[in-house]
């Protein structure tokens, strides 16, 4: 009886370790440092593994030094209160201290098999998660996401110098679309969830500014994030192919939030087509990142 | 594409640089709807200056980049002209 109750607690706990990653969301976050070294060059295949392990490890830290910092609010919303902590299947310090542990082994991974650029780009996008998001914005503003959102926009940057060892426009390129991306991506969850927020005091837009104003800031950030996904194209980083699917795939974006906007002005539920937004505006990301790869050897 | 390139940069650069104002409209009204404390209006006004400002240093290089691009390509066309026979 021993032996198999053992193996349960401890493949228990191997998943309450990979569950504080949020594998889900690193599977985004390393599209996006992956795709764009293949942007960059021709990259090896042992610096593809050694970023990937690197680029998961520091984004698992991060979300789980997160956790950590948010267990005072975990427990009040539906969305998180099942996570390893509210949930009390793991001590705070035990995920504190896995958290450091892994971002610290994603430093010294990407610092000695990589470059030490990629190394300080990665710890970089560590702490701007960590203290300038999670700690000073998320609770204080309703921009909160809109400059947090630079957190996300790391991993190209990574990704990039991964490869060339530098930083340049058209990698600051990479960087200013998933910035331009978080917010109609994060307030159209923040339109579904604000009682959540409200009751965990987290001032997200729809809860302070109202419906109507955030909406109206999701279409502006989507028409931005269309004329900034054309511009790379002017200084010859991409081609036709991807000038192509950056304009359909931020035509339905565009389409998707100009929907909800007109269900609002007319009183009627956007509440299914924001579910859609959010849920496409992951593809998006994905398909957008995928097309600048497959443009570069096409 | 390569003619069509001033266009496109254009295009872009007006729905980028209209798109931030009105983004920055809407935040004021925002704001003064929410009736934050005036302090907390100008944290707030600097949250969302600081993407603007840097967006703006970016087209400017943007801008630099697309005209050396295009006179390469005009440079390149020229050569392609004058070896063929």
């Amino acid at each position: 009886m021993t032996a198999p109750t053992a193996a349960v607690r401890e493949s228990s706990l191997a998943r309450d370790l990979i569950a504080l990653t949020k594998p889900r969301i690193i599977s985004l976050l390393l599209l996006t440092t992956l795709a764009p070294m293949y942007v960059a060059g021709t990259p090896s295949w042992s610096v593809i593994l050694w970023t990937g392990i690197g680029g998961y490890l520091m984004a698992g830290g991060a979300n789980a030094v997160n956790m950590y910092l948010d267990r005072d609010i975990d427990h009040v919303m539906a969305r998180t209160k099942l996570r390893p902590i509210p949930s009390g299947r793991l001590a705070a310090r035990t995920v504190l201290a896995f958290g450091i542990a892994i971002a610290t082994a994603a430093t010294w991974i990407l610092g000695h098999f990589v470059n030490v650029l990629t190394a300080a780009l990665a710890l970089g996008g560590f702490y701007f998660y960590v203290f300038v998001y999670t700690r000073w914005l998320k609770r204080t503003t309703p921009q909160n996401i809109v400059l947090g959102g630079a957190a996300g926009a790391f991993p190209p940057l990574v990704g990039w110098a991964a490869v060339t060892g530098r930083v340049d426009l058209a990698s600051l390129y990479l960087f200013l679309i998933i910035f331009y991306w978080t917010p109609p991506h994060f307030w159209a969850l923040a339109l579904l969830k604000q009682r959540d927020y409200g009751e965990a005091g987290v001032p997200m837009a729809p809860n302070i500014w109202g419906e109507r104003e955030t909406i109206d800031q999701m279409l502006w950030y989507t028409v931005l994030l269309i004329g900034l996904t054309v511009l790379p194209v002017t200084f010859g980083v991409f081609g036709l192919t991807y000038l192509i699917s950056a304009l359909v795939l931020g035509g339905i974006l565009l389409r998707g939030v100009w929907r909800i906007r007109a269900l609002d002005a007319q009183g009627e539920s956007w509440i299914p087509v924001a579910w859609r937004v959010y849920k496409y505006s992951l593809l998006y990301l994905a398909l957008l990142f995928v097309a600048m790869a497959v443009d570069r050897h096409v | 594409m390569a003619p069509a390139l001033p266009a496109l940069f254009w295009l872009a650069i007006v729905l980028v640089v209209a798109s931030q104002v009105m983004i920055l409209r809407s935040t004021v009204r925002a704001m003064r709807a929410a009736e934050s404390a005036q302090a907390r209006r100008g944290i707030e006004w600097a949250y969302a200056i600081v993407p603007a400002v840097a967006l703006v240093v970016a087209l400017a290089a943007t801008w630099q980049e697309s005209t050396a691009h295009r006179t390469r390509l005009d440079l390149e066309a020229r050569a392609n002209q004058t070896v063929a026979p």
